[in-house]
């Protein structure tokens, strides 16, 4: 079949050279920056990881029974503003920037007061897990040859590359079906260009081939 | 959902042979009844839809839907296929919180969810 990534019992051995590894991941982590950069709550403010709750001190039954401080900061968050108006707008006026949009899209499209309040509820565990996932595949990525994912770490990486190609199709202005498929077509006919676009749509273009690879090595 | 809770009350019931059962009487089961079942009418009647991206992978979609909800082979690829085919697919159904489960769990998954009520 081919492909970069080879099954080998219930593990899977990524066959990518240092530099590929070490550029994806790169991407996975930029991801985790946009992903951290827009706070749940405001989307003007984006100056690194919203900082969780200042003064709090840490609750010591959170911290035994694993609750994050993401979670506790949200849930602080939410329980501070229960007299504000919910933020009823769609992801799309949220978030200035599309791709994070797609990340953390709206959940019902029928009464934005239900997709407000569960964003409320959900967005900050959502970025805090995706944040998690994404640095669970790039510490693997970054281990020494050879690399042998544990099935963890391998559905980390299968998630963590449709998040980097959900930003980069973004990016490309990917649409439809249409756009994702003309990508391909575009590709064989000017591989050599240096254009910025043909550069990341070649991108993308790799990670959609690791992907298709990876996902087809997992057990089901 | 629906059935399981009522099914399993009823089978209580049944299990119990009529001519034999002197000691406990049927009463408190009816009585908590119509309460269990107003929940679970006020909480089904939801479901979750995935809708169509052009980035995700076939392959990736059916595999979601085979790893996170259980389902055969054969479901999730025809899940796969409305989806890809017709924009959209009902992936699951039950209680509004479970259903905002689902949808988050497949936002994780990087696939375009929503939940809404059934109808």
């Amino acid at each position: 079949m081919g492909g970069p990534f080879k099954r080998t019992g219930d593990r899977v051995l990524v066959m990518l050279a240092a530099p590929e590894r070490a550029v994806l991941a790169q991407l996975l982590a930029d991801v985790r920056t946009m992903l951290s950069a827009e706070g749940p709550d405001d989307a003007t403010a984006a100056d690194g990881d919203p900082a969780p709750a200042p003064a709090r001190e840490r609750d010591p039954l959170a911290d035994l029974v694993g609750v994050d401080d993401d979670w506790l900061a949200a849930v602080a968050a939410g329980a501070g503003r229960e007299e504000e108006p919910l933020d009823e707008r769609p992801a799309s006026e949220r978030f200035e920037d599309p791709a994070v949009a797609r990340l953390l899209p709206d959940a019902n499209r029928e009464d934005p007061k239900v997709s407000a309040e569960f964003r409320r509820l959900t967005e900050a565990g959502l970025r805090s897990r995706k944040r998690a996932t994404l640095d669970r595949a790039g510490a693997a990525l970054r281990r020494p040859d050879p690399v042998v994912l544990d099935a963890g770490e391998a559905q980390a990486l299968l998630k963590g590359l449709t998040d980097v190609r959900l930003v980069l199709a973004e990016r490309l202005g990917l649409r439809t079906d249409q756009d994702a498929e003309m990508i391909h077509a575009v590709l064989s006919g000017m591989s050599d260009s240096e254009e910025p676009w043909v550069v990341m749509a070649g991108l993308y273009d790799e990670l959609t081939w690791w992907q298709e690879s990876l996902v087809r090595e997992l057990p089901r | 959902m629906l059935t399981l809770s009522t099914g399993g009350a009823g089978c209580a019931g049944q299990g119990l042979p009529a001519p034999y059962s002197g000691r406990v009487s049927v009463a408190p089961v009816e009585l908590e009844q119509p309460e269990v079942e107003e929940s679970l009418l006020l909480d089904s009647g939801w479901v979750t839809i995935v809708w169509n991206d052009p980035v995700n992978l076939m392959s990736y979609v059916s595999y979601v839907f085979q790893t996170y909800f259980g389902y055969p082979e054969s479901k999730a690829k025809k899940l796969m296929l409305d989806v890809h085919e017709k924009g959209r697919a009902v992936v699951s159904k039950g209680g509004r919180e479970e259903m905002e489960r689902d949808t988050e769990a497949m936002h994780e998954f990087g696939l375009w969810a929503t939940f809404q009520r059934d109808r």
